[in-house]
């Protein structure tokens, strides 16, 4: 039965975290700037990774039983690495800021281009389009 | 100090909000047309402290669907600024009240009581405190 148990569970988190490194991937393909790019791979880092680490958790614990430090080793890798994606990608869309890269032009409002002013409350994205041409991608 | 109990309800709400926001990237790429729907938006914080803009900063970043492209000092006249790229939001308003949601939630984690609403919309450049009134 506990095997029964801890295959199931290998299995899920293992599978979901490797579905979710391809769904991002293909995310990051259907995406039209280098912003979009990296705010679409977070999943990936946030989710995807850590479920691998659960699921590899899960197996030792199957396989050699349990252990104190492989939980305080498991719990302080699930930590960093949902800390350390979150400043990576924090420390990557500022270079890309600080690079100069384009900005696709559908991104709007764009507020870094232009102040938001007090009329702007209750406009909807689609109204605005076409004012902010920051550079064209296409 | 912050109470561990408030620490860990903080982490679980952001762990809900990690799974929701990777649904929404995942079942964005089953739609057909343009991916997302791309906008940057200004977010004057009501977080003081370096740690609370941190915490602010990164907690918007793990969040899929949001990202921190730029960040901006604050002085006596200005609070600190966000610039937060969205990928999933309806509208400039709609994006902003999650992200005011999200900030109140970590005040109420680092400072132990709800913080001051904030007057909405902001206009840019009024400090938070003024706006509250």
């Amino acid at each position: 039965m506990a095997d029964i148990i801890a295959i199931v569970l290998v299995a899920l988190f293992g599978i979901t975290g490797s579905l979710l490194m391809v769904l991002s991937a293909i995310a990051m393909f259907r995406s039209n700037d280098a912003l979009s790019r990296i705010n679409v791979f977070s999943p990936a880092t946030g989710l995807g990774m850590p479920l691998i680490l659960v699921a590899a958790y899960v197996y030792t614990l199957w396989q050699d039983g349990f252990g104190l430090m492989r939980l305080f080793m498991a719990l302080v890798g699930f930590l960093s690495l949902i800390i350390v994606s979150s400043v990576a990608s924090n420390v990557l869309s500022r270079s890309v800021f600080v690079a100069g890269a384009p900005v696709w032009r559908r991104t709007s409002p764009n507020r870094l281009a232009e102040a938001r002013d007090d009329e702007d409350a209750g406009l909807t994205e689609r109204e605005t389009w076409g004012d902010f041409d920051i550079t064209d991608l296409d | 100090m912050i109470n561990p109990l408030r620490l860990i309800g903080y982490c679980a709400w952001i762990g809900k909000e990690i799974v929701s926001g990777s649904l929404d990237v995942v079942s964005g790429i089953f739609k057909p047309g343009e991916y997302g729907n791309p906008m940057i938006v200004q977010l004057p914080l009501r977080c003081r402290t370096d740690v609370e803009i941190t915490l602010m900063a990164s907690s918007i970043t793990i969040t899929p669907g949001t990202l921190v492209v730029a960040t901006a000092a604050g002085d006596d006249d200005t609070p600190p600024t966000l610039f937060v790229h969205a990928l999933f939001g309806d509208s400039e308003d709609d994006v902003l009240e999650g992200l005011y949601d999200m900030e109140s939630r970590l005040l109420t984690m680092t400072r132990g009581e709800a913080p001051a609403e904030i007057g909405w919309p902001a206009a840019p450049g009024s400090p938070a405190e003024g706006a509250a009134s």
